[in-house]
């Protein structure tokens, strides 16, 4: 589904953001990004969304080298995708329902089908009783399930999460995460970069490790932790 | 691109600029505040230029033909009409002539002199004064032709001042234009760096460069639009003012630049409407690219 073949990222200030990167993530995964604050988590996401290029190595989507795409290509590639952020990113001028439509009509949807799909997606996230609201007006917690709603709305087949829980109370991050976890259980491969150890550890999920912009660690139901490797690395070994 | 697309991007483009009311209004002012000393100047301009081409326009060129009868100088007369460039000649009363003659100069009349000693005075009317010379030269060389008059110095002066009014008023115009552009596009930036995450949460759910551009750059023709027509009304209260002072002052009288109502709105809403959509279109090139 999402491979990465030996990926440098460099930023033109001359930070490295990625280091030789090599991971495969199947169809149907759930996948913790963990790491420190500039270990590299967000450039990971940015490259599968075409944000970011790589300097070096391929980013392969679906057998697709991201990294070639045209910039006009891009915008076909997001549709594929759904994308989630910390701080929401929903417009404040729209309410839940205008948001999410349009997410839909950006991308040429018709109305009747925008109407049928985005009541089948509140309805997933428990907002059907809030479609009116606008984001000033709603809590953390259900402005990021409207987020989550609006990156499901085109059936994504990837979906991104960057710090989805940054914002949120202990309580609210659980009930996020069992929401992506529905969300995966439908067979949607979910991508989740967080720093939050006790969501990681409960989860029981495959975690990347990463620690100045190396794969530290990739393991099965693995749990937040640091290690040795990671320690060396911090201290310019 | 469909036709609902088309109708849901005009939609949007209005939501827009309702929902940034500030802006908009920042915007509006800024385009009416710079067509309107774009259009001042113009209109000055073609003021000015009209004023001096219509002292210009009263130059004709004196002929003077010898002959007894009127059908004697028909023939010089047909030849005068046949010149190109040449709108219209007539033939000045020989009765009339002779009377303001005798009155410079009693002594000829008291000698004797008839009246058809007197030559066919015709005074012709050309349609570019700046041909005046040059058809004066081939007047010249028609037969029977004794005199032309056609004040070259004078003429000469107040096309060389014509010239200078044009060249000054078409560079300036493009300064302007260049600058309102400038302008322009600078208040359409603004608006549009207020509204960044919108246009980043278009990018990244999906949509196409075109799709996130055309409402924008259709707001930005209805924004140039309506701060065009708010130029227009200051322009023409503004422009009846300086007509009613101009009145007053006896040797300008009633000067105008010529521009009916009608014709300044449209041109103004044109100009306007194409600055907008261009601001918009630049902006937001760099913005997408940003």
């Amino acid at each position: 589904m999402i491979r990465f073949e030996n990926v440098t990222v460099e930023y033109p200030n001359g930070v490295r953001a990625l280091n030789d990167v090599n991971i495969h993530i199947g169809k149907g995964d759930f996948v913790f990004v963990v790491g420190p604050t500039g270990s590299g988590k967000s450039t990971l996401l940015k490259l599968v969304y075409r944000e970011v290029a790589p300097t070096r190595g391929t980013v392969l989507l679906d057998g697709e080298d991201v990294g070639a795409l045209k910039p006009a290509q891009v915008p076909y590639l997001r549709r594929k995708l759904g994308i989630v952020f910390q701080d929401f990113k929903l417009l404040p001028q729209k309410n839940v329902w205008e948001n999410l439509a349009f997410a839909m009509r950006v991308i040429g949807k018709h109305p009747r089908e925008i109407r049928r799909r985005i009541s089948e997606v509140l309805d997933l996230v428990g907002l059907c009783h809030r479609c009116d609201a606008f984001p000033h007006q709603m809590s953390g917690g259900e402005q990021q399930r409207a987020a989550i709603a609006r990156a499901l709305v085109n059936y994504p087949t990837v979906l991104l999460a960057d710090e989805p829980t940054g914002n949120l109370d202990p309580d609210t991050s659980w009930e996020i995460m069992q929401l992506l976890d529905q969300i995966n259980t439908h067979g949607t491969t979910v991508l989740v970069a967080t720093h939050d150890n006790q969501i990681v550890d409960r989860m029981k999920k495959r975690v990347i490790q990463l620690e100045a912009g190396y794969v530290v660690r990739d393991q099965q139901r693995g749990v937040y932790q640091h290690t040795a490797l990671a320690e060396d690395l911090r201290c310019g070994a | 691109m469909g036709l609902r697309n088309v109708e849901y991007m005009i939609q949007e483009a209005f939501t827009g600029i309702r929902r940034n009311g500030l802006m908009a209004f920042a915007s509006v002012t800024t385009i009416a505040l710079s067509l309107g000393v774009l259009g001042t100047f113009a209109l000055l301009a073609l003021a000015a230029n009209r004023f001096v081409l219509s002292r210009v326009n009263q130059f004709e060129i004196a002929v003077f033909i010898e002959g007894k009868t009127l059908a004697d100088i028909e023939p010089a007369l047909k030849q005068i009409r046949g010149i190109p460039g040449v709108v219209d000649l007539k033939v000045r009363d020989r009765k009339k002539e002779w009377e303001a003659f005798k009155r410079d100069r009693p002594d000829f009349e008291s000698a004797g002199v008839p009246l058809d000693v007197l030559p066919f005075a015709i005074d012709v009317k050309v349609s570019d004064p700046s041909r005046i010379a040059q058809i004066a030269a081939k007047i010249r060389l028609i037969n029977g032709v004794d005199r032309v008059n056609e004040s070259k110095e004078l003429v000469d002066r107040i096309l060389a001042v014509l010239r200078v009014i044009k060249v000054l008023s078409i560079a300036g115009v493009l300064v302007l234009l260049g600058t309102t552009a400038l302008i322009i596009s600078n208040a359409i930036r603004l608006t549009l760096y207020a509204r960044r995450l919108e246009i980043k949460i278009m990018q990244l759910v999906g949509a196409t460069n075109q799709f996130i551009r055309l409402p924008l750059v259709i707001e930005g023709v209805v924004l140039g639009a309506v701060g065009a027509i708010l130029a227009w009304f200051f322009l023409t209260l503004g422009g009846k003012y300086v007509a009613l002072m101009a009145e007053k002052i006896v040797f300008l009288g009633r000067i105008s630049s010529g521009v009916g109502r009608a014709e300044l709105a449209c041109g103004l809403v044109v100009v306007g409407a194409m600055i907008g959509a261009a601001g918009s279109f630049v902006s937001i090139r760099r913005f997408l690219h940003d």
